[in-house]
């Protein structure tokens, strides 16, 4: 039942985060017609989703989501003091984390799931149309790139105390990490600046033209990524297990 | 098999940085009674009641709980599955209801008692659809006891279970680990309450500066522990030190002695001495508590105020 725990802890901010995607999509498919309208060039219906949903509001409000749903765990607890009803139930600290990482990191992935569903219903009630398979690869994109962020916050949230202190330590380094691969030095790592995997912008899995992704996706630095966020995972699990809490 | 001594220390030492929390402590808790546990406020207690849960790790020493060690994570989830604890805190998931967080900790225990739980659920008054968080302090605290003692655990350990409690609510917690033990669960509990301690307990383990002054069956305390008065017609004469003094003071014409042991014999010295008027008074565990631990709270206030100074 600890999953049960990780579930109550986090349902809010996922339920709010779900919902909050889910108006935001639906805005911008709504508002098509008067945005591209107002746009400085001619613009697909596709390009308009890419760039409102993928490249800019609903990425930065994924991203901001994920860090948030990172911020918790035993640290935490101890601020609200019930870290030692959680330390007294006969379960090691390592499942405690584990635990709390994978329903975490569920969390994640609904709100990632969240354009799946909305995007393509709304859009055909505006009667236009966007391929549900350019949802499901973005999703990968983001369930992806969502671990690192969800990842980092969750780490700085067992190494520093207080609900805010993680998220607000997070978004200026996440920030940081993104212009230090802007830099020119970096042009020729781009497969590792996850703010341009995570739309596919520059990317050879993505055609700028008709910005779509254009299939196989990137699974090996795909992978990469996933696994520097498990292990920031794991580090938080091992920074646990000789706490004093 | 549960062991004849379900707590044991030795040489158990916690230090924060050059704070010594805990030291050196030897402590040996019998089962099947009731042990209370004394000491000042940062004298040790929850220090050393998280050491036996696992929650903070020794600096040295050793220890064991129902014959598992408690420095070992393994054998510290056996310990946790086999024991109920009760913090001083009583912090429980203010998210879920009642039902919630009874449904939630029953998972944990195959040991559970629904009987016990319906029984407590009832008598506690405890609403089941309320979140914790509206509870009262006094109602999370009976909601903690609920969890603790629906398992019938071998071992209930509680952080000053009576704070925040009404009178009632106390002498219902009272009755309760009163009869503890004779479901077969060992009760050690701290606190502050001497009187209820003095009520209930079998057994008074004090501690103060993190080590053990007191280890003693509350019975053989009353039997034994004497203030011995001693009144002299002139200046009172120097007394050597002889088996069972604990403490001597001089007020005036008169030696004050807190005895431990052979209080006759203490009194025949004095009479010998020249003492004009002995008298020979049993003493209240606050009297005890209070002749054991004031001199080194003045010193220790003393301390910190040069300290303070040595600031400024």
């Amino acid at each position: 039942m600890l999953w049960y725990k990780s579930l109550r802890e986090i349902r809010t901010v996922t339920l709010v985060g779900m919902a909050a995607m889910a108006i935001m999509c639906a805005l911008v498919v709504l508002n098509q017609q008067t945005m591209r309208a107002h746009a400085d060039a001619p613009m697909t219906y596709t390009a308009y989703i890419w760039k409102s949903v993928y490249n800019s509001f609903g990425r930065d409000m994924f991203c901001i989501l994920a860090v948030i749903l990172g911020s918790g765990g035993l640290l935490q607890e101890g601020t609200h003091g019930t870290v030692g009803f959680t330390l007294a139930l006969p379960v090691s600290r390592s499942r405690i984390v584990y635990t709390r990482a994978l329903i975490g990191y569920l969390g994640v992935l609904a709100i990632a799931a969240v354009p799946i569903a909305v995007v393509p219903a709304v859009s055909r009630y505006v009667g236009e149309q966007y391929p549900i398979m350019q949802n499901m690869g973005f999703f990968l994109l983001w369930a992806a790139c969502g671990v690192v962020f969800y990842g980092l916050t969750f780490l700085l949230a067992h190494r520093v105390e207080g609900d805010a202190i993680p998220v607000l330590l997070a978004i200026p380094s996440l920030m940081l990490y993104g212009v230090l691969f802007d830099l020119p030095w970096f042009s020729h790592l781009r497969m590792l600046n996850i703010f341009q995997v995570i739309n596919g912008e520059d990317m050879p899995f993505f055609n700028e033209s008709r910005h779509l992704l254009v299939t196989p996706l990137p699974w090996l630095p795909l992978a990469a990524i996933v696994c520097v966020g498990a292990t920031l995972i794991v580090l938080a699990a091992r920074r646990i297990q000789p706490l004093d809490l | 098999m549960i062991p004849e001594r379900i707590i044991q220390t030795s040489d158990l030492t916690k230090k924060y940085g050059d704070f010594c929390a805990v030291d050196r402590l030897n402590l040996s808790v019998r089962s099947g009674r009731i042990t209370g546990f004394l000491g000042r406020n940062g004298a040790g207690k929850s220090s050393t009641i998280k050491m036996l849960l696992g929650m903070i790790h020794p600096t040295s020493g050793a220890g064991t709980v129902l014959g598992y060690r408690i420095d070992d994570p393994r054998q510290s989830i056996e310990i946790r599955r086999r024991i109920a604890y009760v913090g001083e805190d009583k912090g429980l998931y203010g998210y879920m209801t009642v039902a919630e967080l009874i449904r939630f900790t029953r998972s944990f225990y195959r040991d559970w008692q629904p009987e016990m739980e319906r029984r407590l659920l009832a008598e506690y008054r405890l609403p089941p659809r309320m979140k914790v968080k509206a509870l009262s302090k006094g109602m999370r605290t009976k909601l903690a006891l609920l969890l603790a003692l629906s398992r019938r655990p071998a071992l209930l350990i509680l952080d000053e279970p009576t704070e925040g409690l009404d009178p009632v609510s106390i002498e219902e917690l009272l009755q309760t680990l009163v009869g503890a033990p004779v479901n077969g669960t060992t009760v050690f509990f701290s606190s502050h309450q001497l009187s209820e301690v003095e009520r209930i307990a079998d057994d008074i383990l004090m501690i103060d500066r993190g080590s053990a002054v007191l280890d003693m069956p509350l019975e053989q305390i009353r039997e034994n522990y004497r203030r011995i008065c001693l009144g002299f017609s002139t200046a009172p004469p120097h007394l050597e030190s002889i088996l069972g003094i604990e403490k001597m003071r001089c007020e005036g014409r008169q030696i004050v002695i807190l005895a431990s042991s052979n209080a006759d014999a203490i009194a025949q010295v004095g009479r010998e001495r020249g003492a004009v008027d002995i008298q020979v008074a049993p003493l209240s565990l606050r009297e005890i508590f209070l002749e054991t631990v004031q001199e080194r709270n003045q010193q220790d206030q003393r301390r910190h105020l040069e300290h303070e100074n040595a600031l400024v």
